[in-house]
């Protein structure tokens, strides 16, 4: 009897190992092919490998990536948020608002401090709206967040008046913010800070805790009494937030604050989540997961760019990986 | 499927499928000196663009040791840049930039500068000259143009030069699109009965056109011009007041006047446009200069180069046509 | 063909009798009360297992044309398996099924009708958006298909049915805006739409008034007139009396036997539901407070009314009754799940009236909901993680998770509930139900609340882990703790219990000494069969 135990739990251990492999095996398996069909430069190395191009990667994936980390953690509560492209693009003309139309003749630093803190907090407001509305309307989170998607987008384009406002390559406090958030390391340590941070909170806290347990079984949580509505209030507010990172970020890229940015985001930050292993009916999911899939997009993104394919045939390639990522990663249901 | 089976069976899809796709398109012939020119359009889907693609690429066929090909960045910013920071790792012999706005692109095309690869920047401009040469049309005179046919035409239709003008724009953040307003609005202020009763962005798409000037008609009971900068959104316009029946009551007018069936100039053929400005494609320029760039180490080309428009009206739009259909 | 037939019920009753001696001489009087000669459907040997437990095991049955065929047993006796199996919903995994005489497979639901038997669910399977008409269409065996439909050739198509039935509504009224009793004509008036002959329902009356069941009994009694037959599976004892012909009897998924309506009586069909040998030995006597820990006063919710009692210290107290008649809605009003419209609740002397779980765990009460799959366990969670879970506030720092205090907590707990898991980062999905049944337990025993509420603790566990949970208890219980025991078997609360509180459709209908009472006293009482007296 206890050698039946003893199989069924090392079973376990095997496979919840197998399933974050799938993801890895995956991330692999496209380095691999993309070192192979890299183009070579003219001292014969492999372009692919080039140290500069590899950070290219990191710091091109930073956006999505940022933002799918939030993205994990309302997946993982069983809902979806749709207005993240939305309020990336609030998030950088509130930005570029502050840096280039107000003079409060204070320090560069204090002034780039201000300008970010307050895009960030104006995203987070709008993630905690969503939040409590959904959870007090009974709204569902899909139907909600469609509603934020066209709302915050019209939010911004009516702040700027439909124009982007430029963040300029002058001496300004803007210019110096475009300088040092849009360099390369500052946006990947950005990045990578962030998911160590969200990485800790998914499992070491409390917090993380309850997130998984209300997306595998809500109605169990509810049975053992957990705090179902500040929890989920609280992982929209993150999406919130994030995407206001995510908004910065892009704006110290593009030297702009632009209405229309972020546009259709948001598919490419679920397709990441789910490739890396995060079932959408929640529950089942990791940042590593998380992390990893961002990378595979990356990566894919990267090696057919090298390869100068028609971006129509680029798009039909993703689309091809993502179902097999998920086909993939489906578990035949346990008994 | 156990699990095993379908990693092994997705492993071997994708492998092929990557196979495919990258040996397909890169086909290097050994012998002549290949030269690489990577075109980074901003949005393949404009008319405009798709347009100076073809052109782009029938001219570039020409020479069978140019290996040409397009990158295209849907009209998102960050697309474009990490685009072309991938390209810059080919290192190509040249690269051709339409920019997507202003701002966003300066930066890297100042890095593909610093990377010593010679930049064509086309048709529209950045904020800094990051860029070997500019081709560019003179958006400010096809203002002026498009501003001073709206004069003779009010001034044709009521005898004194006054009316109500609905004006249709595309982003805001583009240099064609304030130069166009622009070179109009200076022709127009010197009279001030002429009225801009209603300004609408459209982002230079035709369905947005349409949508805005459903909302203008809603709003004038009078409209006199139709003054759009660019065919497609003059074209969704007609469409919008042909819906409320009221197309006769104004007349449209847009900027491109590109050739073909789906262009400018048959509209103006067909009565759809009253009156276009051919907007250059810029592509022979750059096709020239960059040809020169590439073969001739010495060649060193203007800052500048600016392309002239032409107005097309029924009087000449016939001819014109025909001349485009070459 | 009919003397094969009697050699045949006489062999299977003979093979019975081998098996269960001492009831042969019974079993000789049903073979001729089950004469075959109007014989319309019969089973044989039917068997149907679930992940290793036997819902049904080689049952017989014979359905006589025309008459009203009861079937009746506790829960989980297999009675709607065994109407599921006739109906085609379920397949069995052995026997055979003859109807008049020739063998018949009904593999799915579409071939049951097609041998005329329906089915009237006892929670419909009807589409409540779509109008009557379409619902008597959908899937009908007599209409022949085509790619669109004809409203008016629907509507004359189902008015014969409808009126057979007597149910005064117009084809195109939407479904839903019926009452449930009309609601259950117009599955009838599908099943007869489809030339049945036989039609089986499944606690037709659960949902019912009671002027609506006896409208469904007239209609019963015109089908019955008109040559079809009703195999009528239920537990309300009164009813059955009322409308049935024969009486069949299951007991654990076995056939026990079956008797003429008229001659005999609720005493010896409940005999023959719970007569088992008691396997364990009664408890000793235990050692009880005067103080009342738990004082219930007038307990009304939806689904309760008045419902009084009181749990002592250190007292269990089962809670006995059919599906539906109320034990865990008892649970769920107790801990903050249901809305408590009257009536009140005391813990140790102090009113309380939780609304939500979080606040009755805070006032000292607990729950170990009924579906461990759906209500208590995240499967994919691990064991320490579900372990954990409720207890999590105590054990943080921070927000971080003091992981060393957390398996220092389950490690204390895992040895009272005897817990087996070689790793406690295993999903709990890969434990066996006994395993999965102890990480709740374990769960509960963290939070350590003053009373708690188990429902149906031991479903689906094996032998082993039973005893364990049994001794958990037992430990509660000389804590100082109030156990409520929720439970359909009824042997396991006399061995555990103190006391048993029946119910019976929302009511308090006994409150028995556990060791001066038997399982047909029980029974009899959830059945509503006898008049309850107050204690």
């Amino acid at each position: 009897m206890g050698m039946t135990r003893q199989i069924e739990s090392a079973g376990g251990r095997v496979l919840g190992a197998l399933s974050r492999l799938q993801s890895i095996v995956g991330l692999i398996l496209i380095v691999l092919l993309s070192i192979v069909l890299s183009p070579k430069a003219t001292d014969g190395s492999i372009i692919f490998l080039h140290w500069g191009n590899l950070t290219d990667v990191l710091r091109q994936m930073s956006v999505v990536g940022v933002m799918a980390l939030g993205m994990t953690f309302v997946i993982l509560t069983g809902g979806i948020d749709l207005s993240v492209g939305s309020i990336l693009a609030l998030s950088t003309c509130v930005l570029a608002t502050l840096l280039t139309q107000w003079q409060p003749g204070l320090d560069y630093g204090w002034h780039i401090a201000i300008a970010v803190g307050a895009a960030v907090g104006a995203s987070t407001l709008v993630g905690l709206a969503n939040g409590y509305l959904i959870f007090r309307l009974g709204v569902p989170p899909f139907i909600m967040t469609l509603a934020a998607m066209i709302g915050i987008r019209g939010l911004a384009k009516w702040l700027t008046r439909n124009a982007t406002m430029d963040i300029g390559f002058g001496q300004d406090a803007a210019a110096v913010f475009a300088r040092s958030i849009g360099d390369k390391t500052a946006t990947i340590l950005v990045f990578l800070s962030l998911a160590v941070i969200f990485w800790v909170v998914l499992t070491r806290t409390v917090l993380g805790r309850y997130v998984r347990a209300i997306g595998d079984n809500e109605q169990a949580a509810r049975y053992s009494g957990l705090p179902i509505r500040r929890v989920k209030v609280w992982a929209y507010a993150m999406m919130g937030l994030l995407s206001g990172v995510a908004g910065v970020l892009y704006a110290a890229q593009t030297n702009q604050g632009d209405p229309n940015a972020g546009s259709g985001y948001e598919l490419d930050v679920i397709a990441a989540v789910v490739i890396g292993g995060t079932s959408l009916s929640g529950g089942k999911g990791s940042i590593t997961g998380t992390i990893v899939g961002t990378t595979i997009m990356g990566v894919l993104t990267n090696i057919l760019g090298l390869n100068n394919i028609d971006s129509n045939v680029q798009m039909m390639t993703k689309a091809v990986i993502i179902i097999l990522a998920v086909w993939v990663q489906k578990h035949r249901k346990a008994d | 499927m156990s699990n095993c089976g379908r990693v092994l069976c997705a492993a071997v899809v994708s492998v092929t499928l990557m196979l495919g796709g990258c040996k397909s398109s890169s086909s290097p012939t050994e012998g002549a000196r290949k030269f690489t020119v990577i075109f980074s359009q901003c949005n393949n889907a404009e008319p405009y663009r798709a347009a100076q693609n073809d052109l782009m690429t029938r001219l570039w066929a020409q020479y069978p040791d140019v290996q040409f090909s397009i990158l295209d960045a849907q009209q998102d910013d960050k697309k474009q840049i990490d685009q072309i920071t991938t390209a810059i790792r080919q290192k190509p012999d040249l690269l051709i930039v339409a920019p997507n706005q202003r701002a966003p692109l300066t930066r890297v095309m100042g890095e593909a500068m610093r990377a010593d690869i010679p930049v064509i920047c086309l048709e529209r401009d950045i904020v800094e000259p990051h860029y070997t040469t500019y081709i560019r049309c003179d958006n400010y005179a096809i203002g002026k143009m498009a501003g001073q046919f709206i004069v003779e035409h009010l001034k044709k239709k009521y005898g004194a030069p006054k009316g109500n003008i609905v004006q249709l724009q595309g982003l805001l953040g583009v240099e064609a699109e304030i130069n166009r307003n622009n070179g109009a609005a200076d022709v127009l202020k010197v009279y001030p009965d002429i009225k801009y009763v209603h300004t609408a962005v459209a982002d230079w798409i035709q369905s947005k056109a349409k949508d805005r000037m459903i909302e203008a008609l809603n709003a004038n009971p009078q409209i006199d011009i139709v003054y759009a900068h660019n065919d497609p959104m003059a074209i969704g316009a007609y469409l919008a007041a042909r819906e409320k029946s009221r197309e006769k009551e104004m007349i449209f007018i847009g900027v491109d006047g590109l050739g073909g069936e789906q262009g400018g100039i048959k509209k103006v053929v067909d009565g759809v446009l009253a009156a276009t400005f051919v907007y250059p494609l810029c592509v022979d320029k750059a096709v020239e200069i960059g040809n020169s760039i590439l073969r001739n180490k010495d060649f060193k080309p203007q800052k500048e180069y600016v392309m002239t428009s032409t107005a097309v009206t029924p009087e000449n739009a016939a001819e014109l046509l025909k001349k485009t259909a070459n | 063909m009919s003397v094969e037939k009697t050699l045949h019920a006489v062999e299977d009753e003979a093979t019975l009798a081998m098996a269960n001696p001492g009831a042969s001489a019974r079993r000789v009087v049903d073979t001729m009360a089950n004469d075959p000669s109007d014989g319309f459907l019969s089973v044989d040997g039917i068997s149907k297992h679930y992940d290793g437990v036997y819902a049904l095991q080689g049952v017989n049955l014979q359905i006589r044309r025309g008459e009203v065929h009861a079937l009746v047993g506790e829960n989980g006796a297999g009675k709607s398996t065994l109407g599921k199996v006739i109906a085609g919903v379920v397949r069995p995994d052995s026997g055979q099924i003859r109807l008049m005489g020739q063998r018949v497979t009904i593999a799915t639901p579409m071939d049951a009708r097609c041998l005329g038997i329906g089915i009237v669910f006892q929670e419909l399977d009807l589409f409540p958006h779509l109008s009557v008409a379409e619902n008597i269409a959908i899937g009908n065996v007599n209409l022949e298909r085509r790619g669109w439909v004809n409203f008016r050739q629907l509507d004359e198509f189902c008015r014969p049915f409808l009126q057979r039935v007597v149910l005064q509504c117009d084809g195109r009224t939407v479904l839903g805006e019926l009452a449930i009793g009309q609601m259950q004509l117009v599955a009838v008036a599908r099943a007869l739409s489809m030339d049945a002959r036989l039609i089986v329902m499944d606690e037709p009356t659960s949902s019912l008034a009671d002027d609506s069941v006896e409208n469904l009994f007239q209609i019963i009694r015109q089908l019955k007139a008109s040559g079809v037959s009703i195999l009528y599976v239920s537990h309300k004892m009164k009813e059955i009396f009322q409308i049935a012909d024969r009486i069949s009897v299951l007991r654990d998924g076995k056939y026990i036997g079956t008797r003429q309506a008229g001659k005999t009586d609720m005493d010896e069909i409940i005999t023959m539901m719970v007569g088992r040998e008691i396997q364990s030995r009664p408890r000793a006597a235990r050692n009880l407070g005067d103080q009342p820990i738990l004082s219930v006063r007038g307990l009304t919710t939806r689904r309760l009314s008045e419902i009084t009692f009181d749990l002592r210290v250190g007292e269990v107290l089962g809670v006995a009754g059919l599906v539906g008649a109320g034990r865990s809605e008892l649970g769920a009003a107790m801990f903050g799940l249901d809305r408590i419209l009257k009536g009140t609740v005391h813990l140790e002397g102090r009113a309380i009236a939780p609304r939500s779980p979080r606040e009755a765990m805070q006032c000292g009460l607990g729950l170990l909901p009924e579906d461990r799959k759906l209500q208590g366990l995240m499967m994919r969670l691990s064991v320490r993680a579900n372990s954990s879970m409720t207890v999590l506030d105590r054990l943080q720092k921070c927000g971080f998770i003091r992981g060393g205090a957390e398996l220092a907590s389950i490690q204390a707990v895992q040895k009272r509930t005897r817990l087996k898991s070689a790793s406690y980062e295993a999903p709990v999905s890969s434990l066996s139900g006994g395993n999965q049944q102890k990480v709740l337990l374990a769960k509960w025993m963290l939070v350590d609340p003053k009373v708690i509420f188990l429902d149906d603790p031991t479903r689906g566990i094996d032998v082993a882990a039973k005893q364990d949970v049994y001794d958990l208890i037992a430990e509660l219980a000389a804590k100082g703790k109030g156990v409520v025991f929720v439970s359909s078997e009824l042997t396991e609360m006399l061995t555990c219990c103190d006391r048993i509180l029946v119910l019976h459709e929302g009511r308090r209908v006994g409150l028995l000494q556990a060791a001066q009472t038997n399982q047909e006293e029980i029974m009899a009482l959830a059945m509503g069969s006898v008049v309850p007296d107050k204690e």
